[in-house]
């Protein structure tokens, strides 16, 4: 190990420390073990480090705080609204002015009931149309009602349909999401009464049928499309399911994807909160993971139309649901 | 000059040391093993590029998830576990000497502003974040998957305070501790740009780590600044974001260009040509810094007025610039160059430099910007910048460094190699991303059309980091070799430039 060495051009009269080979060896062997270890650890966690989504997910799906029905009726009532203005733009309401008559009708319906509304942007300015069970304030609205939002707002003479389907006894308002608008008159209330027949609907009785039905989550190589089974154009994609009221349907759904999917029956198809029937697997926050799947079993209930899908926020809408029809 | 310690210990001892140069040579070795990490993970991203995917051939990254989560630690890792610690390093072993004081005004903030780097570096790349070192929301807040997003922000957070610290640091030593015989106006250029640049950090990056603050409370569901869904406006974070790091762009190239105001005038044997111009111009884009971040918005909707505003401001960066590639030109003016390795990547440094400026111009140009924003033409853009300007000036820096930190010599073919094979790929790399861009390929693909412009072009760029990653292959070797076994350097005049000339920090000083 030369600690100094005499240059001859040197006028130094430090001792001048050099680098030798076993200290660079030294310096190595404690970086590649870095490395190593640190690798290991990565590699072997690399899918857990992305295995959780941001809690604000859950808790804006979490936001409408309402139940699902225990099950729909099959029962579905149509409104029809119109945003209407006063010449003056200061009154705002649906249908009619405040004092005539079909000002802001109220919806009454049971546990269980759909309702469809029809709306239309009848005024001069941009309304949107959404169902709350907040009584203030824009926010809070059911996944699945809403028509258009505060940013991609109805115009003056468009229009759209939504649903809503009551699932606890109670007061929701219907409104218009457009920020002051409620507050200058645009509310409507939906009163919903207890569930008739019970909380099983008009269900039949069990029958003692039962039916099994496998369904695996897949995706395409972009993540664009999502589905069950197969791929849009290909064999066995989103099966239509039938089965009979009151037979015991167990489901296995497995998740053959890279990201994280969950399972349930609704009975709207864009609000992932309204599972019915106890038919879920894995939840928003309690996802399959890519490999796992699992199993449920659930009587059907009232006839009508459900679909089953993923009740990831979104992967519904980007393709996976399918049809659960009960006859 | 001996930068390195004057007697060999313990490793351990170096480690638990607040001396300047210990922490110097922390900071170099492991800004340099962060710059190997993350130009491997730079290649991953050019050898998927290399060819479009069709019917599954040409895809080499499993998916884009995996893609985009390269993509965001590679930009992580090079900017703020790279750039600005290699800074620090020269800071932390010239600034002392260079104001002649015996070491940093606060050692032990020092250490503590070093070591908290590593444990920011484990969040970062364990994680492995998907959302690029931009993190825009709302993606960053709804969509990018847990924990890694969350260790992301934590980690950034982290660093953000050790560039602070370390700012402070700086701004004290330069201001308050050079020697009383020194006036400001003899305080040699490379510490002039460590002013400047902490003059930068500490007003710019209280910016960010509010809005990653607001980031994390926003993913966490308590707060809705930048999620629509909740009333929040995603374009405030962009505001917040830019506010912060287009100054840090030049956070970025300030200490590169200091690097080369010390590489310069020793290899043309002459004194600078301007102290003044230069000094003039360090502060001068200190102040244009913050005048300019909405360059990086206009796509988002700006009025008229907003917008040129910022392009002025914008453009009042070029004369300043432009005085330190004058100032550096006349320096080698009728000089008698003597073209070592850390000269040559000094002066590819500055000729890149104008060509990076050159496209800056068009960026900021409101009608141009149009054409070019969020195209491969930006990439290429601060590419250049941070590969072409501030890289060569490190890497010229680390040559340089070399023989007085471990008294031998590094192997000059090797460097001239590295040099040579690096400036060419560069340019293959980073000019073909400029022309790609204006041939309408967008940034931040996983995958592209095949087209066959941009299949020629997108191998051009391949092709060349190859080039680089060889060159770097070269690096790498040669600085393990010759720290070892490399010839011992006369740490009185390494490269052999002859006569006594002047070394601001060669000043009587008992501690050197």
């Amino acid at each position: 190990m030369s600690i100094e060495t005499k240059h001859p051009a040197s006028e130094s009269k430090q001792q001048v420390y050099r680098t030798t080979s076993e200290r660079t060896v030294k310096m190595m062997v404690i970086m590649l073990g870095i490395c190593i270890v640190g690798g290991m650890i990565f590699f072997s966690m690399w899918d857990y480090w992305i295995s959780t989504p941001a809690p604000v997910v859950a808790m804006m799906a979490g936001e409408a705080d309402h139940a699902a029905p225990a099950a729909a009726t099959g029962k579905t009532i149509t409104q029809d609204l119109t945003f209407i203005e006063s010449s003056d733009f200061r009154t705002l309401a649906f249908n009619a002015l405040p004092g005539e008559d079909d000002n802001n009708p109220t919806v009454h319906m049971n546990v269980g009931d759909t309702v469809v509304f029809n709306v239309d942007n009848g005024g001069i300015s941009f309304h949107a149309f959404g169902v709350t069970q907040g009584t203030e304030g824009i926010t809070g609205i059911i996944p699945g009602s809403e028509i258009g939002t505060m940013s991609n707002a109805l115009k003056p003479g468009e229009g759209g349909s939504s649903e809503f389907v009551a699932g606890e006894e109670g007061t929701y308002y219907y409104i218009c999401t457009v920020p002051g608008h409620r507050e200058q008159g645009m509310v409507g209330e939906i009163i919903i009464g207890p569930a008739q027949g019970g909380s099983s609907g008009i269900a039949s009785p069990p029958t003692g049928v039962s039916h099994e039905f496998t369904l695996n989550f897949v995706e395409s190589d972009d993540f664009r499309t999502l589905a069950f089974n197969a791929l849009p154009d290909e064999d066995g994609h989103n099966p239509e399911i039938r089965v009979n009221s009151g037979d015991e349907v167990t489901i296995t759904a497995n998740n053959m994807g890279k990201i994280f999917h969950a399972f349930g029956v609704v009975s709207n198809p864009e609000d992932f909160n309204s599972v019915i029937w106890d038919s879920a697997i894995g939840s928003m926050s309690n996802t399959l993971k890519p490999g796992e799947g699992d199993s449920t079993t659930f009587t059907a209930g009232a006839s009508g139309t459900y679909y089953y899908i993923c009740t990831v926020p979104g992967h519904a809408l980007q393709g996976m649901q399918g049809s659960f029809i009960v006859e | 000059m001996v930068l390195e310690l004057q007697k060999p210990r313990p490793i351990w001892q170096i480690m638990f040391s607040t001396h300047h140069t210990d922490i110097g040579l922390l900071y170099l070795i492991s800004s340099l093993a962060f710059l190997f990490l993350g130009g491997s993970l730079a290649l991953a991203i050019r050898i998927e590029l290399f060819l479009p995917n069709i019917e599954g051939t040409g895809q080499i990254i499993a998916d884009s998830m995996t893609f985009n989560r390269i993509f965001t630690v590679h930009g992580t890792t090079l900017i703020f576990l790279f750039i600005i610690p290699f800074a620090s390093a020269v800071g932390n072993y010239f600034v002392p000497i260079m104001v002649r004081y015996k070491d940093m005004a606060y050692p032990k903030l020092n250490a503590i502003a070093f070591w908290m780097i590593p444990p920011a570096a484990v969040l970062v790349w364990l994680g492995f974040a998907d959302f690029t070192w931009y993190a825009q929301p709302p993606y960053s807040i709804i969509s990018a998957p847990g924990p890694a997003a969350d260790m992301w922000i934590f980690g950034l957070k982290i660093l953000g305070v050790s560039s602070v610290l370390g700012a402070i640091n700086f701004v004290i030593t330069i201001l308050k501790c050079k020697h009383p015989d020194m006036s400001i106006g003899q305080v040699p250029l490379l510490a002039w740009s460590f002013l400047a640049t902490s003059v930068i950090i500490i007003v710019a990056i209280p910016t960010f780590a509010a809005a990653l603050l607001m980031l994390l409370t926003d993913r966490l569901g308590v707060s809705g600044f930048f999620n629509p869904a909740m009333g929040g406006d995603p374009i405030a974070y962009s505001h917040l974001f830019w506010f912060t790091f287009h100054p840090e762009v030049y956070v970025l190239v300030l200490p590169a260009i200091g690097m080369m105001y010390e590489i310069i005038p020793r290899f043309s044997r002459k004194p600078i040509y301007s102290y003044n111009s230069g000094v003039f111009a360090f502060v001068m884009l200190s102040l244009v810094a913050f005048s300019s971040w909405g360059h990086h918005m206009f796509a988002t909707g700006m009025s008229f007025t907003e917008k040129t505003v910022f392009m002025v401001g914008t453009l009042a960066a070029v004369p300043a610039s432009a005085m330190h590639v004058f100032n550096f030109i006349a320096t080698m003016w009728n000089g008698r160059i003597k073209f070592a390795t850390p000269m040559m990547w000094a002066v590819g440094g500055i000729a890149l430099f104008f060509a990076a400026g050159a496209g800056g111009v068009v960026n900021t140009a409101m009608p141009l910007d149009f054409s070019t924003h969020d195209s491969y033409w930006v990439v290429g853009h601060f590419h250049l910048f941070v590969m072409g300007t501030i890289a060569f000036g490190s890497i010229g820096m680390v040559y340089y460094m070399f023989p007085y930190v471990t008294g031998r010599m590094y192997n000059e073919t090797a460097g001239k190699v590295h040099f040579f094979m690096s400036f060419v790929g560069t340019i293959l790399v980073f000019f073909t991303q400029h022309v790609l861009g204006l041939y309408g390929m967008p940034r931040r693909v996983f995958d592209y059309p095949p087209i066959p412009e941009w299949i020629a072009m997108n191998q051009i760029a391949s092709v060349g980091a190859m080039i680089i990653g060889v060159s770097m292959a070269i690096f790498l070797v040669n600085m393990i070799y010759s720290s070892g076994k490399g010839q011992l350097a006369n740490t009185e005049d390494p490269f052999g430039l002859g006569g006594k000339y002047y070394y601001p920090f060669e000043a009587k000083n008992p501690h050197h």
